[in-house]
């Protein structure tokens, strides 16, 4: 059904949504966790910083990363030094670049199970001896992973869709860096590559599709199963 | 070993609970009062979930919580256990998962009771496979209380857990209390605002209103007191009688309302009721609807009786006099 150019594009912006999905998620847990509890200090700095990629433009984001791990910046030089590690215009590089643009999506979404949670139940398992991180991994997470699923979901289907920071930061290889977006507005440069775009395009539509209905099934199915 | 509560001073919004008692770590202490006089909040502020403003807590000699000293020791270390009114039961868990979380984080020198002992003795036995959403509102009683028990608390507290039962199943909870207490020498502070649930629990009683203690010391002794009876409801008006002193009855009290006491100048011959005590007319005493309350000290304790004016006269009562109390046994 598609070519060899076709499942090449798709499998690298599968790869590089997934790493990013994967290497964000355990972040965007603390900081939605830590959104969700009351007031304390430097809470409405965090809330601003979970947000910031919402609103800054992408290319920003990806410039941003240039600046601080491109090759020639302190913290990319060092990486390279010390562990032969690349980040600017490679398949890691592209990732990070779409953890950092999928990351208030994903925060929003956890935050939110957090908060539904009945403060009640962490009560009862106090008096019940356990401390605030036993607290966090035997009530918390468990009442809030169905949003935790659904957030990764959601991130990962905008993430398939990631251009403005990728294309700045990790440029468009082929087979490395080239996702889904970046081959569209590739083929839709060169003429007579229309139908490579529709085709790409109708990819691209079909699988963020599936993401938010993935999504909205696995909270369905949640409610479901707690709700009394 | 005792739980000392000196200058305690909690807020909430525009309410402030004041307390200052002393009630003995033995047997069940009940807390009582109206609804909004501060019952909930003191077994939150004796766990932990409450911060004090002033004051200390201290269990046992071990200091919970010391404002001026900077002492607080937190909810999960105080070995406090806590059932609270909507049992709270952990939804992504079966009952007996909730069970178990208990049982995994008690130390390991209170490493009773077991699971399925306490399970058979609340009548859980058959609901430990349930998911926590199947269950009634008398089953998530019982599986709370068990729940509070398998973590082996030193105290445990109890906020009107029984508040989502009726009649029945809410006098067999009542005497289940009192025999856990017992038999695993628990023991238990229970919040309630019924005067006959107080009377049936209490060995001790502290007695709040408008977040004030008003009252507190043993049930028999706090009981009676005038500003403890001020409490009640004109209805419930009544006084505190061991149950030892009834017919069929078990450890703990009955509350005897005024009400349900019938007085008689001779002995009752032909009486269909068990209860029946001689004494004398201790005062008497006019009620503002004419209504004569009648105190009596018997055998069994002083006893009211409130009779219409007429009755009063009739039988020409007055103080020092010898009369019979007569109580049904169902009113008990």
């Amino acid at each position: 059904m598609l070519s060899a150019e076709e499942w090449r594009i798709l499998g690298t912006s599968l790869g590089v949504a997934g790493r990013a999905v994967i290497f964000s998620l355990p972040i965007a847990i603390a900081f939605a966790y830590a959104l969700s509890r009351p007031r304390f200090p430097g809470k409405p700095v965090l809330d601003v910083v979970a947000h910031l990629p919402l609103v800054l433009p992408p290319v920003l984001i990806g410039y941003l990363l240039l600046q601080g791990f491109g090759r020639r910046s302190a913290i990319g030089g060092w990486l390279e030094n010390e562990f032969g590690a690349k980040l600017a215009f490679t398949a890691e590089g592209a990732a990070l670049a779409t953890a950092v643009m999928a990351f208030p999506l994903m925060v929003r979404a956890i935050r939110l199970s957090f908060e539904a949670a009945d403060g009640g139940l962490f009560e009862a398992a106090s008096v019940l001896r356990a401390g605030p991180w036993d607290r966090f991994l035997s009530i918390a997470l468990p009442l809030a992973w169905p949003g935790v699923l659904a957030g990764a979901v959601t991130a990962f289907a905008a993430g398939l869709g990631e251009f403005g920071a990728v294309i700045t930061f990790a440029g468009s290889k082929a087979g490395e860096t080239e996702t889904l977006p970046l081959a569209i507005y590739a083929a839709l440069q060169v003429p007579g590559k229309e139908a490579l775009a529709l085709r790409l395009a109708s990819i691209s539509l079909l699988a963020a599709v599936a993401g938010l209905v993935a999504a909205e099934l696995i909270q369905r199915w949640a409610r479901r199963r707690l709700e009394a | 070993m005792s739980l000392v509560v000196a200058g305690a001073v909690v807020r909430r919004g525009a309410f402030t609970l004041n307390a200052e008692f002393e009630a003995p770590a033995q047997g069940i202490t009940v807390v009582f009062g109206p609804s909004g006089a501060g019952k909930s909040m003191l077994l939150s502020m004796v766990a932990g979930l409450h911060k004090l403003e002033a004051g200390k807590v201290s269990l046992g000699g071990r200091v919970l919580e010391d404002v001026a000293a900077r002492e607080r020791v937190p909810a999960h270390r105080r070995g406090i256990g806590l059932v609270f009114q909507d049992a709270r039961l952990f939804p992504h868990l079966t009952v007996r998962g909730n069970l178990l979380y208990a049982e995994r984080r008690r130390p390991a020198d209170r490493n009773t009771p077991i699971i399925d002992d306490v399970a058979e003795q609340l009548d859980i036995v058959g609901l430990l496979d349930r998911a926590v959403k199947n269950l009634s509102g008398g089953e998530k009683s019982r599986v709370a209380l068990a729940r509070a028990i398998l973590s082996a608390p030193e105290l445990l507290l109890l906020d009107e857990p029984f508040a989502a039962l009726d009649g029945k199943r809410r006098r067999a909870f009542l005497a289940m209390l009192r025999d856990v207490s017992a038999r695993v020498s628990l023991p238990m502070m229970v919040v309630t605002h019924q005067i006959e649930d107080a009377a049936e629990l209490a060995d001790h009683v502290v007695a709040l209103k408008d977040g004030r203690v008003i009252a507190h010391g043993t049930a028999s002794g706090v009981m009676r007191r005038q500003e403890f009876v001020a409490l009640l409801d004109r209805r419930d008006l009544g006084s505190r009688i061991d149950s030892s002193a009834v017919a069929g009855g078990k450890a703990g009290g009955v509350w005897v309302r005024a009400d349900s006491v019938i007085l008689a100048t001779e002995p009752p011959k032909g009486l269909s009721a068990r209860n029946v005590w001689p004494g004398h007319i201790a005062s008497i005493h006019t009620e503002d609807d004419g209504s004569k309350l009648v105190s009596l000290a018997t055998e069994a304790g002083y006893i009211s009786s409130r009779i219409t004016p007429e009755a009063l006269a009739e039988l020409g009562l007055k103080e020092g006099a010898q009369v019979w109390a007569v109580v049904k046994t169902h009113s008990l």
